[in-house]
């Protein structure tokens, strides 16, 4: 106590120093308005560039468990599709309407790579940050997917970062149908499992079993129709008994992402017009 | 000691006026500004407290930047060339001079004094263009800037040391 009493008799100038100059500072942030911009700034590409850092550095440790998903993913999908192009050929004898079909999807669609760099999946309201911004031509409201699935879609851009509202935010609403039948649904989150969300408004009648792939219905400008969300889990009455509320298995772990695309769509800001212009008259 | 506080108050008041009223409007070739209030920092003698130092010049650097509308960029400069004038002056003081010496021509010499002065106004005016301008894509803009109102910082602090000595002397 004693030495710690002389110590601060003996450089009290310097802790007074460090007070006053904190205080100058203080109030060149709160009362300068281009120092308070450009400290800000600085602060969110530092801070961001950090997070970043700190992404790779995992990545790269968790890089081979990485590679041997995306293998096992690839293998799955090489096999899908070689099967699919033998039974279309037998059924249609023309193996190029594949090649047809195929293209027509992805035809007004670029897929923008983007790393994650920041994440959670803890919250009741996770976000996810990636490092591509409204430099890289993404905007509010695109879809964000994976090799394994859809993960979410975006919330809010800067110039070089994105957050993304994910699955697993109880604000996600994505519509969602069962590959074969077309019966579609909204997609929520409950917020208890990150590998499980729930698949609302399925209608009684509905045919469909435990394992049944659910994908996006298309039913918005955000998502083409037909990408793979999850699978079935369980299924279980609504709280009203009207329709059926399915336990959907997430094709993503979200705990374990890194890479992710952004979905943009050549004729989103059409559609986005039309909608608002819809929304306006029937405002009147 | 009261009188010794009514004197620096009195400098302090006269600096910062000399440099609402005059000095602020001088923009040579719309870079060289002087700021004159730094004059307050050469002032203290030897053996004054380190925090008193400090203190005062935060008061003198906030007073002025309340004159130039900027709050923070002067305190933080002053508050800094006050922690550098005590172990300079000290550094600079000739063998035989008193515990309680001030920096003037006759104490220090003409040339060391320019040294001192300088030494101080440079720190000041570092530290002052670069909170000022806070980024460095100006970088040429700052050196200018910062090049020219050190020099003629320096130069009217000089002077006024020197006006100020003559009065003394008389």
């Amino acid at each position: 106590m004693k030495a710690l009493l002389e110590f601060f008799s003996r450089y009290n100038h310097w802790i007074l120093f460090v007070v006053l100059e904190g205080l100058s500072l203080m109030m060149l942030f709160q009362f300068n308005h281009y120092h308070a911009s450009v400290w800000a700034t600085t602060a969110n590409v530092v801070v961001g560039k950090v997070d970043e850092w700190e992404q790779e550095a995992l990545k790269f440790i968790t890089l081979s468990q990485a590679n041997q998903q995306l293998t096992r993913r690839n293998a799955v999908l090489e096999y899908n599709l070689n099967e699919m192009s033998r039974r279309l050929t037998e059924l249609t004898h023309d193996s190029s309407y594949t090649e047809l079909k195929q293209r027509e999807r992805i035809e007004g669609l670029t897929l923008v790579p983007a790393k994650v760099v920041t994440n959670s999946v803890m919250k009741r309201d996770n976000f996810m940050t990636i490092n591509k911004g409204e430099a890289d031509g993404i905007r509010p409201e695109m879809g964000v997917v994976c090799g394994t699935g859809v993960v979410g879609i975006i919330y809010m851009t800067s110039a070089h970062y994105s957050i993304v509202l994910p699955l697993l935010n109880s604000k996600s609403r994505i519509s969602c149908r069962l590959r074969g039948s077309n019966y579609f649904g909204y997609l929520r989150w409950d917020g208890r499992h990150p590998l499980y969300v729930l698949l609302d408004d399925i209608p009684r009648h509905a045919h469909f079993k435990v394992g049944d792939i659910v994908e996006t219905s298309g039913f918005s400008s955000v998502f083409p129709p037909g990408l793979f969300v999850g699978k079935v889990g369980k299924i279980e009455d609504s709280e009203d008994g009207l329709s059926f509320q399915l336990c959907v298995q997430l094709g993503v772990d979200m705990a374990t992402l890194q890479d992710v695309n952004v979905v943009t769509q050549e004729f989103q800001p059409e559609v986005k017009e039309l909608e608002q212009k819809l929304d306006s008259i029937q405002q009147q | 000691m009261i009188t010794t506080f009514l004197q620096r108050l009195l400098w302090l008041a006269i600096l910062v006026a000399l440099q609402l009223v005059v000095f602020n409007h001088i923009h040579l070739f719309g870079y060289a500004t002087p700021l004159v209030f730094v004059y307050f920092v050469t002032l203290f003698p030897l053996g004054t407290s380190h925090w008193n130092i400090l203190l005062w010049a935060f008061a003198c650097g906030m007073l002025a930047d309340i004159t130039t509308l900027t709050p923070g960029v002067g305190a933080a400069a002053m508050t800094l060339t006050a922690l550098v004038q005590p172990p300079l002056l000290e550094a600079m003081r000739p063998k035989d001079a008193p515990e309680d010496m001030r920096a003037t021509f006759h104490t220090l010499g003409f040339w060391h004094y320019v040294y001192y002065c300088g030494l101080l106004v440079t720190v000041f005016t570092l530290a002052y263009f670069l909170l000022q301008f806070f980024n460095f894509f100006h970088l040429e803009d700052m050196a200018i800037s910062w090049a020219s109102s050190l020099m003629l910082t320096w130069l009217v602090c000089i002077l006024l040391e020197h006006v100020r000595g003559g009065k003394k002397e008389e």
